[in-house]
């Protein structure tokens, strides 16, 4: 072999291998790294008084840690956020990651408050090669943070709608197991497990007025009997016979409920379960916790976890949740640091962290572990939930909050018995047409997107 | 001919000098209110320039690439059409005119009784007690209404059982809910109107009141012939005050019921505050602002006209 032979070898495999080391090195992405830029940097952030954000606060002095980058949070009651950013965004008050509900991402995203997550995921120092956002659920990723096919913001807390259940109480009545079925509910197990006397009740449903009237009460009995608020030309459809069987059915199961039901929130039915008031809630899966804690509940090994009933349409459970989005209204290097905090609390390798602290990931792949759905029995409802859910359980349009307000006002009415279902929900409707008429979605001004 | 007109000249300088001490007056009163004027206008005037500006404008907060274009009185007109904002009224008014008049016979009751001769330290514990209430945050009432009126495990029910009654549904249902806020707002303010009218009580000359026990024993007349006049002052700032206070009632009420259930104790701040925070039109709430402050204006024109007197 001639010495020119092996000089040229030797230069192309020197070659070769120096390429090799440069592109190995560019691809070591590192949080740190990544963070450099910006430590220092203190970022503002609104959290409720949850679950999942318990979660996440424990696990941010970790992210402190390793970027040199400050959070700051607010906990606020989940009735005051909205208007709380929205102050923030027409005011420039401080807030850098935006907390973003299911029902709030058409109003932000039009308004252009929110920064398309492509600024971040084309930007190579700011985007982990291991974000992989086909790992999310996508039925979370399109909900919680996609308006109009652009995605402004990963999913952070996450939502189904599960029944919660008092074994003991449905096994002292006769009950191996919950109901399947809406009708069952009703007809099957109501009658059993209501005791008026012994203050005992088959089922609690959160019906204060407020979005827990619209989101958890009203528009939870429409989807399963096969109604929905709007038909497909953004007229009402309350008034369909399967909508309004839905209601109907609500009105026949508030003797089964404890009186005042219609003054419920989150917090009064989980208790009223909790405590052994009622035998059966549907309520959101981030309860789980509060349900377990022996200091807060009486349950211990008498809580059972299933899909929510189903109806003549099959399992269409609640669904909600809230993503974290970047504020178009910061600074670029606060729009950075806001992006690699999102990034970093929903990514895999955080999921089962995240889920460990007491929080619901997003992330498919922390759920495939038999292990984790060993320990938290609230997983197999809740995926097989998810994988059936309708997406818009719920409209998304900016013009939802003003509906909701709307529907807190009537359906609670409806169940105090004010007004019939039938007039409550031509109001509901009517009330609606103009809202939805004055925005332009009859005139072809917007189009028909929720 | 110099000689007048330097007097001319002299005279122009002199009312020069006039028309700038009047403009900066050296009087040590101007100066002591200047702050408070001065802070009034800043927390007071200049808000209300605002929302008047407001109100004659569209101004929603979730739609500003719509522009805020003047719309003259649109606005006004659109409150006079809305049957939810008269309803809203309406229950305000009721409320008003049904806790107003117990407020003040409770509390002229509890100021006749500190009023009376003996036993000062129980007076003077019962004046410091009477503060605790008035000094306890809005939002707070409404947190203890929601403990004491719960259902299973209130105070207010548990009282109740010891007479026998059923345990009732304060918050679920609309008129119980609709008294749970009148009871807490009497709680919150009857020390006040009691505070209020004891001070016009102690003003009474002690040696009119003996005469007067001289002539009667009927306390009642002694209250209406002697002690009336010097309550009508008191009781004027407290009608103007405590009306105001409850067209603008929002605090107590929002955390205790939240307008619910249903309506029931949708109060027209409660509403107002739905159309600015919530449907975040500043425009439409702005005009309905302004409506209830002439509202708030015209009645306290009404009391001080007619109940208002000077001490003689």
């Amino acid at each position: 072999m001639s010495k020119r032979f092996l000089q040229r070898n030797l230069a192309m495999v020197s070659a070769a291998a120096a390429s090799f080391l440069v592109a190995a090195h560019a691809n070591a992405w590192t949080l740190k790294e990544a963070a450099a830029p910006y430590s220092g940097t203190t970022i503002h952030a609104i959290f409720l008084d949850r679950p999942g954000y318990a979660a996440a606060e424990k696990l941010i002095p970790q992210f402190e840690k390793e970027t040199g980058i400050t959070i700051k949070w607010d906990v606020v009651p989940y009735e005051s956020t909205r208007q709380k950013e929205v102050l923030n965004f027409v005011s420039g008050g401080a807030q850098d990651i935006v907390l973003v509900d299911v029902v709030w991402i058409g109003e932000f995203a039009s308004n252009k408050w929110l920064v398309p997550i492509k600024k971040f995921t084309d930007d190579p120092k700011l985007a982990d090669p291991a974000l992989n956002l086909k790992g999310f659920f996508p039925i979370l990723l399109d909900s919680f943070g996609t308006w109009d096919k652009v995605t402004y913001g990963l999913p952070f807390d996450n939502y189904s709608g599960l029944m919660f259940y008092n074994k003991c109480m449905l096994k002292d009545a006769g009950f191996s197991e919950p109901p399947k079925t809406w009708d069952d509910l009703l007809n099957v197990y109501a009658p059993k497990l209501t005791n008026a006397s012994k203050n005992q009740y088959a089922f609690a449903l959160q019906s204060r007025r407020g979005e827990t009237q619209s989101a958890d009460s009203f528009m939870r009995m429409l989807w399963p009997n096969g109604g929905s608020l709007l038909d497909a030309k953004f007229k009402s459809n309350l008034m369909s016979p399967q909508s309004q069987a839905g209601l109907e059915y609500r009105q026949k199961l508030m003797k089964y409920m404890p009186p005042g039901i219609v003054d419920f929130d989150h917090a009064e039915a989980v208790n009223a379960l909790a405590q052994g008031q009622v035998a059966m809630i549907t309520e959101w899966s981030a309860f789980y916790p509060t349900l377990t804690d022996s200091s807060k509940s009486k349950l211990g090994d008498c809580l059972g976890i299933a899909t929510e009933p189903r109806g003549p349409a099959g399992l269409k459970p609640a669904l909600g949740g809230f993503s974290l989005a970047v504020n178009a209204k910061s600074n670029a290097k606060k729009q950075a640091a806001a992006w690699l905090f999102i990034q970093w609390i929903t990514s895999e390798q955080m999921a089962k962290p995240y889920l460990e602290a007491g929080g619901v990931p997003a992330r498919t792949a922390v759920y495939q572990d038999p292990a984790v759905q060993q320990k938290y029995p609230f997983v197999k409802p809740m995926v097989e939930s998810w994988q059936g859910g309708v997406p818009d359980y719920r409209p998304r349009f900016p013009e939802w909050p003003a509906i909701s307000e709307i529907i807190g006002e009537w359906g609670t009415k409806m169940m105090l018995g004010n007004v019939s279902v039938k007039e409550g929900a031509q109001t509901i409707g009517s009330k609606m047409e103009a809202i939805l008429k004055k925005a332009g979605y009859y005139d072809g001004k917007k189009p028909l997107l929720k | 001919m110099r000689s007048g007109t330097v007097s001319h000249g002299a005279q122009a300088a002199a009312a020069r000098k006039r028309v700038r001490l009047k403009f900066w007056p050296r009087s040590p009163a101007f100066w002591f209110l200047f702050p408070a004027v001065a802070a009034l206008a800043v927390i007071g005037i200049y808000p209300l320039l605002v929302a008047l500006y407001n109100s004659v404008h569209q101004y929603r907060l979730a739609d500003l690439e719509a522009g805020t274009p003047f719309v003259g009185l649109d606005n006004y007109l659109a409150t006079f059409g809305d049957a939810t904002f008269w309803q809203a009224l309406g229950r305000t008014m009721l409320f008003l005119c049904m806790t107003l008049p117990i407020e003040i016979a409770v509390g002229l009751f509890a100021a006749l009784m500190l009023h009376r001769p003996g036993l000062p330290w129980m007076r003077a514990a019962a004046r410091v007690g009477l503060v605790v209430p008035m000094a306890t945050t809005y939002a707070v009432v409404g947190l203890i209404g929601r403990l004491i009126f719960n259902r299973q495990f209130g105070v207010a029910n548990y009282l109740l059982s010891f007479l026998g009654v059923q345990p009732l549904d304060w918050l679920g249902d609309p008129t119980l809910a609709y008294v749970s806020v009148m009871i807490m707002d009497v709680w919150q303010w009857t020390p006040f109107c009691a505070l209020i009218l004891l001070a016009g009580l102690t003003m009474v000359p002690k040696e009119a009141e003996e005469a007067a026990r001289l002539e009667t024993r009927k306390r009642l007349t002694i209250l209406w012939h002697i002690e009336r006049p010097y309550l009508l002052p008191g009781l004027t700032a407290i009608l103007i005050l405590r009306s105001a206070d409850m067209l603008k009632m929002f605090d107590a009420v929002y955390t205790m019921t939240r307008g619910g259930p249903g309506a029931a104790t949708e109060f027209i701040s409660v509403y107002i505050e739905r159309i600015g925070f919530r449907l975040f039109d500043q425009g439409l709430a702005s005009a309905q602002a302004m409506l209830l402050l002439v509202l708030t204006i015209v009645l306290s024109r009404l009391y001080i006209r007619y109940i208002y007197r000077e001490i003689a």
